[in-house]
């Protein structure tokens, strides 16, 4: 083979190579495109230690609602389906979830919250989101969340909905927590 | 002259083992266009299985599950199979013949890349017959529902694995070959236009093939591994698929008709009888059309949820591949202005490229538009549009290079008036099935749906009917084919076929030998 096709493949395989791992680079990338951007309804997340209460003279609606993912065996919803909040106040909300199975089952819930560009401003302080919360049959348990609007949330939002949808994860026990 | 015969009997084995363990340029170029030819029609039958169904409303021949499994099978055979190892093909035979080179740079690579394809898609086909079926999320795989599927989705993936290696092993070799085996004297600014965009093709390859096998990649790793990229209950994420997945495919698309490009600027000035317009304006037409299409990827995505800034972005820079593309037009139309034309088969198929291909891309300038895109998204409109850039796009560049240079690979003419019969019935049926599907597509019939609402019915069973004589006038193509090729002893056409044509494989005697250019030519 002469010398200069040699050079040219090991440019070319070398390249593909980079391509293929560029693809999996695509995947942090978007992670951090959407954190900056607030897209996804990616929302918030804060200590409580490092919460402080300032709450400003003005309302904010918060809208609870619940999905269950590919007909699982749940009964899963918020307990009020809205309340109004000062932005800087801290607040407790519980969603109601029940195994309507005869199995015991694994469940997992992933939050977002609508419109997207407020999402960064919804800042939970204790939540049951992607945590593997195990539920025997037939068994109800309340879900705990607390959050925080945070005061510097634009003058033009007045409502926010934050949506949970359970999924049933039993059978894929593999996956992993990314948070 | 040495004749045809005494040089093939010289140089290589016979039988079946000729083709298993042929290295030469033309004999892999000649395997890849049976191959796809094949592949065609495969993908045909499935094309008409879902026009049956579709000719009246309601459910007739096959269930809903079956249906979905043809249209993704459709998609990936057509792409996967037909038009991109066709062009491969007509690069294996046309480019070491263009440039003057004695093969392929790298001949026993080129070998493995064709002979990949028929594992793959055996695999690939054998997944209709599992009892769970074939795949049947669509072409684009995405997932969750792809992650739902049977057990053909593991195969499928690997199918796409061993494709995305053929083509990228066939895109190097293309590379390796053009930027290091061309006649001393033949530039880059020298070389044919069917050069250039196979050049620039086989990048958009290497740059994009990579990330599908990537993304698909990550769709076995989730179902099987565990990971979670894509799983929402994993905190992955289903949209971030699409992302990936159309940075691949919007190269892909130009993947599919760039080298038709080059082929009907081949064309176009032989009988016109008058060099190409703007030949420089064409290379770096196509160029910019390969490096945009780098960052037009989300205009596939307009309603999943993009913020404003990507919508206006995304919409303003697919309008911008307009104007490469529109130079492209005009010079082919600037260099047919005052020559003088004649029309043979290959010629008309350019001619009806070029007019067709152009409404399609209308139609993509339409669905650029944001706001209407919301209206078209997912309909018979996007069907309508994209068939049109790869009907009259792709596989008639594909068929009018076959007729162009079938006399120069066999050494006879083919038969010309059936060839224009092929291209009339060709032409008015490929805009009988598809020019209808903008009707139903703009007044709301959504794509990939077996049934559809009664006021749909009228032009169904039109665009039904022509597909069915679109795929008949194509048992003609295989006819003339044949009847070109069956009779070997006779040569009746000269080294240069057509009178207008240019270039270094027309300097060679049709047929060519088995081993051409071993002797440098010279190019002025």
């Amino acid at each position: 083979m002469n010398k200069n096709i040699k050079k040219t493949f090991s440019y070319l395989a070398f390249f593909t190579i980079f391509m293929f791992g560029f693809s999996y680079v695509l995947v942090p990338l978007y992670d951090v495109f959407c954190e900056v951007t607030g897209l996804n309804g990616k929302t918030g997340r804060i200590n409580v230690e490092s919460v402080i209460e300032n709450p400003s003279y003005r309302y904010v609606e918060v809208k609870f609602t619940s999905n269950v993912a590919n007909s699982a065996p749940f009964e899963f919803g918020p307990n009020q389906k809205e309340i109004v909040v000062q932005p800087g106040k801290i607040y407790t909300v519980f969603y109601t979830l029940t195994n309507i199975s005869n199995r015991d089952l694994v469940a997992t819930a992933n939050p977002s919250v609508v419109p997207g560009k407020y999402a960064e401003y919804f800042k939970k302080i204790e939540c049951f989101c992607f945590k593997h919360q195990e539920i025997k049959a037939n068994e109800t348990k309340e879900l705990a969340i607390q959050f925080i609007v945070d005061n510097d949330i634009p003058s033009d939002a007045s409502s926010l909905v934050l949506a949970y949808t359970m999924f049933n994860i039993t059978n894929q026990q593999l996956g992993y927590n990314t948070e | 002259m040495v004749t045809n015969a005494e040089h093939l009997d010289e140089h290589h084995k016979s039988g079946i083992m000729r083709w298993i363990t042929t290295t030469n340029h033309k004999d892999i170029g000649t395997l890849y266009l049976f191959f796809s030819l094949i592949m065609f029609f495969i993908g045909g039958i499935m094309a008409l299985i879902i026009r049956a169904e579709l000719f009246e409303p309601g459910l007739q021949m096959v269930i809903p599950g079956f249906f979905n499994q043809m249209t993704t099978m459709h998609a990936l055979i057509m792409i996967f199979g037909a038009v991109m190892p066709a062009f491969v093909g007509l690069a294996n035979w046309q480019i070491p013949l263009m440039i003057g080179a004695p093969d392929m740079a790298l001949p026993r690579l080129n070998n493995w890349s064709f002979w990949i394809l028929p594992f793959a898609f055996t695999m690939m086909l054998s997944t209709l017959f599992f009892e769970s079926g074939g795949p049947a999320a669509g072409w684009t795989l995405y997932p969750p529902l792809s992650l739902q599927g049977g057990n053909s989705m593991p195969f499928i993936i690997f199918s796409i694995h061993l494709l995305g290696l053929s083509s990228i092993l066939g895109a190097i070799n293309i590379i390796a070959t053009i930027l290091n085996m061309r006649a001393s004297g033949m530039n880059l600014m020298k070389m044919p236009m069917f050069v250039w965009t196979w050049l620039i093709t086989a990048f958009l390859l290497i740059a994009a093939m990579p990330v599908l096998a990537g993304a698909v990649t990550m769709l076995l790793t989730d179902r099987f591994f565990g990971t979670s990229f894509f799983t929402a209950s994993g905190g992955g994420d289903p949209i971030l698929f699409q992302h990936i997945f159309w940075f691949f495919g919007h190269p892909e698309v130009y993947i599919l008709i760039l080298p038709a490009f080059g082929i009907i600027s081949t064309i176009i000035p032989t009988f016109a009888r008058k060099k190409l317009f703007g030949y420089d304006s064409m290379v770096y037409a196509t160029a910019s059309i390969a490096l945009l299409s780098f960052i037009v990827w989300a205009h596939h995505m307009f309603t999943v949820g993009m913020p404003l800034a990507g919508e206006i972005f995304f919409m303003f820079a697919t309008m911008l591949i307009a104007v490469p593309t529109g130079v492209k037009v005009f010079n082919w139309v600037a260099t047919m202005w005052k020559g003088s034309m004649t029309f043979e088969t290959p010629m008309l198929f350019a001619i009806a490229f070029i007019i067709l291909f152009t409404i399609g891309g209308f139609s993509g300038l339409m669905l650029a538009i944001v706001p209407a895109d919301f209206q078209y998204h997912d309909t018979y409109f996007v069907v309508a549009h994209f068939h049109y850039v790869l009907v009259p796009g792709a596989i008639f560049g594909i068929i009018a290079g076959v007729y162009y240079w079938l006399p120069k690979w066999t050494g006879r003419m083919y038969d010309e008036s059936l060839g224009k019969i092929h291209f009339w019935l060709t032409t008015i049926f490929v805009n009988v099935t598809f020019f209808p599907m903008h009707f139903v597509g703009l007044a709301g019939m959504p794509r990939r749906i077996p049934d559809y609402a009664l006021q749909f019915a009228d032009f169904n069973a039109i665009a039904s009917i022509g597909a069915f004589g679109f795929g008949i006038a194509q048992l003609i193509f295989v006819y003339i084919i044949y009847k070109t090729i069956k009779n070997k002893k006779e040569i009746n056409v000269d080294a240069k076929v057509w009178d207008g044509a240019e270039g270094l494989e027309w300097t060679l005697p049709s047929p060519p030998p088995y081993h051409s250019f071993e002797e440098e030519p010279k190019v002025e």
